[in-house]
């Protein structure tokens, strides 16, 4: 498969509030806390939507922010945007579960629009004035991986950067059960052809699936457990080749016991 | 860049009208729509027509597939059991490799409503400790979440290439026709199984009651006196193979977003005028080539009289255009592939759908809304679908010469 050059990096995720705490604590630099993220606001939106805005497209639109911070406005309107959630928010699914059990059940125009899956990339795009293609994929543990895939595949079919975002957070008490228990993780990669100009963070030589198992990877012990059941969080082994600059294949979870492999170049 | 033609090799459908071509078909022919008087057990409360499939509360998947079992997999099966589609993917998969056929499902809702009762009834008896037990982790994975649709197909079929569910609202399950060309262009996969699956569901019925926009009589697309839309449910399912022997192929396709507003559609349709303009270059035909747009046209007020005013501008005043939602109602992340379908079958039988339930055609619109159904020598067709969070994706298809 064709080289994918890494053109920008973010990353918003519980005690990993931006790239450069998270290059820190992946190179083994800083210790990694676990302050909640708090209300992540988005001046970006216009009035409205910066008040309605729920909690999942707060956390993939910082992330996404980081990654093309070195743009221009007009530049990241051009951008098609991928994005990739296993669970989506289970904040407003446990609102409209509770809307929809009373006695008579109502729901909410807002909680409406904010349970669409697609609704970090609504914003986003309201957020950034990007009005080209966007698409917004799950697939259960595999989530990454075929994000990872869409926006390769865009890439090669189009010749354009693309801004591929992954996020997943921890569903609610009242949905304890269900066992989507993961912390917040949402990263977000400005992906396009290989140029030595703008692929600053180095580069995926190829992307291939492959029958072997996920990898030992650099990523800190102490990191693994609280992200554990994030399907986004598969990314961290990437983040850390990155952070690093260390030429590594990276595998992640993919379908039917395979992974994707990733071979990173700096 | 124009598109390489990909044919659309096998296809089948199930929503309010039937089950499978033959009676979808019947249905398209004999003017007879599918939506009925509300009478979905869970929302009796609402006053308004849906598309319900009946039947689906009965019908339980077999007890190999049981850990699957909601009404979505439910519907889901039901489709893919009609018009031999089973055997079309059998022959692609011995053809190309199981590992080499992806799946790719539209769905904006998933399995919800299997959540939505059983939370609903634990927390009306005041029983958190019994929607614990029902909503387990197994229960989420295989019924409620957004690739239970997708996994569920795929083992269905016994397939092992890429998968993953796409949901982008009513968008959904046309952009699955997009992905798809890409993916085989791109060599990730050699076939797709695309298509989309959507069953009613609570949040959906009360979010749109919320928005004001159910209407209380069968939805009227274009009619001067439209004043909402009608819930349907629905799946439908097409094999793309470059491989394959067809009539019809896809030959283009749009994306956009609006950028402008969560759920009401930019004022002067300007995400829908790029996805069509798009389409058309994608597939290199000429905005007069195409002989019928099978439009969004969910009957609500507004979202109807900006879509005619995109249409207009990109294909011209007087485009043959209708709408087929007053036959399945809007059947939501199933829309996409749905009228992806209807707008393959038009150049199959040289047959153009008419507009259900559009009686009198709104004076205001500038496109030529085909009110009858009729006979048509068709070339090309297009089908549009828009979604909340203004995601827009055109469809073109094409006779293939």
């Amino acid at each position: 498969m064709t080289a994918l050059g890494i053109h920008g990096i973010g990353i918003c995720a519980t005690g990993l509030p931006d790239w450069v705490l998270t290059q820190a604590v992946l190179l083994g630099d800083a210790a990694c806390g676990m302050e909640p993220l708090g209300k992540l606001d988005i001046p970006d939106l216009p009035v409205t939507e910066r008040r309605r805005v729920n909690a999942t497209s707060r956390l993939a639109i910082h992330a996404a922010l980081q990654a093309v911070a070195h743009l221009t406005m007009e530049a990241r309107a051009r951008l098609p945007s991928i994005f990739a959630s296993a669970d989506g928010d289970g904040a407003i699914l446990a609102s409209t579960l509770e809307a929809l059990a009373q006695q008579p059940a109502t729901m909410s125009p807002t909680l409406f629009h904010n349970s669409v899956f697609n609704a970090p990339a609504g914003y986003w795009t309201i957020a950034s004035g990007a009005n080209g293609p966007s698409i917004t994929v799950s697939a259960g543990a595999a989530t990454f991986a075929a994000g990872m895939i869409e926006a390769g595949v865009e890439i090669v079919s189009s010749g354009d950067p693309v801004l591929y975002i992954a996020f997943d957070m921890p569903f609610p008490e009242s949905l304890r059960s269900f066992g989507v228990a993961g912390e917040a993780f949402a990263c977000a990669l400005l992906l396009g052809p290989l140029s030595p100009a703008t692929s600053a963070w180095g580069r995926i030589e190829h992307w291939e699936r492959t029958a072997s198992r996920v990898s030992p990877s650099a990523v800190p012990a102490a990191l693994a457990p609280r992200f554990r059941g994030n399907a986004a969080a598969a990314a961290l082994p990437l983040l850390a080749a990155i952070a690093t600059r260390a030429p590594t294949v990276v595998a992640v979870p993919y379908h039917d016991g395979d992974c994707l492999e990733l071979a990173y170049t700096p | 860049m124009v598109m390489t033609a990909l044919p659309v090799a096998a296809s089948t459908l199930v929503n309010a009208c039937g089950m499978g071509w033959a009676n979808v078909r019947c249905a398209l022919r004999e003017d007879t729509g599918g939506l009925r008087r509300n009478d979905f057990e869970p929302a009796l409360a609402l006053d308004t027509w849906i598309g319900r499939i009946a039947g689906l509360e009965d019908a339980a998947l077999p007890s190999a597939l049981a850990h699957f079992d909601c009404r979505n997999h439910r519907l889901a099966l039901a489709c893919l059991e009609q018009d031999s589609f089973g055997d079309a993917v059998r022959a692609a998969s011995t053809r190309h490799g199981k590992e080499r056929i992806g799946v790719f499902v539209g769905t904006s809702t998933s399995g919800i409503l299997a959540t939505e009762l059983a939370y609903r009834e634990g927390r009306r008896a005041g029983d958190a400790s019994t929607i614990d037990a029902v909503l387990s982790p197994s229960f989420y994975r295989y019924r409620h979440s957004m690739f239970a649709v997708s996994e569920f197909v795929r083992t269905r079929l016994d397939l092992r290439g890429p998968a993953m569910t796409v949901s982008t609202a009513c968008s959904s399950s046309a952009k699955v026709f997009a992905q798809a060309a890409r993916a085989i262009a791109a060599g990730v996969c050699d076939a797709a199984v695309v298509g989309g699956v959507d069953s009613l569901a609570l949040s959906t019925l009360y979010g749109f009651h919320s928005l004001g926009l159910l209407s209380r009589q069968p939805c009227r697309p274009f009619d001067a006196e439209r004043d909402g839309i009608s819930i349907g449910e629905a799946a439908g399912f097409a094999l793309l193979d470059p491989a394959a022997e067809s009539t019809v192929s896809l030959v283009g396709f749009g994306e956009s977003c609006d950028a402008y507003h969560m759920s009401s559609p930019h004022p002067e349709g300007a995400g829908a005028i790029t996805a069509m303009r798009d389409a058309l270059t994608c597939a290199g035909v000429a905005p007069d080539a195409i002989d019928y747009l099978n439009l969004h046209g969910t009957a609500s007020r507004a979202n109807d009289e900006i879509e005619d005013l995109a249409v207009a501008a990109v294909l011209g005043a007087g485009a043959p255009a209708g709408s087929t939602k007053g036959w399945t109602g809007h059947t939501l992340g199933a829309a996409g592939v749905t009228e992806a379908l209807f707008a393959v079958m038009a150049l199959e039988d040289g047959w153009l759908p008419g507009t259900l339930n559009c009686r009198t055609v709104d004076p205001r619109m500038q496109c030529r809304i085909e009110s009858a159904s009729r006979p048509a020598v068709l070339r090309y067709t297009m089908s549009n679908s828009f979604g909340f969070g203004g995601n827009n994706c055109t469809l073109v298809f094409g006779v293939n010469t």
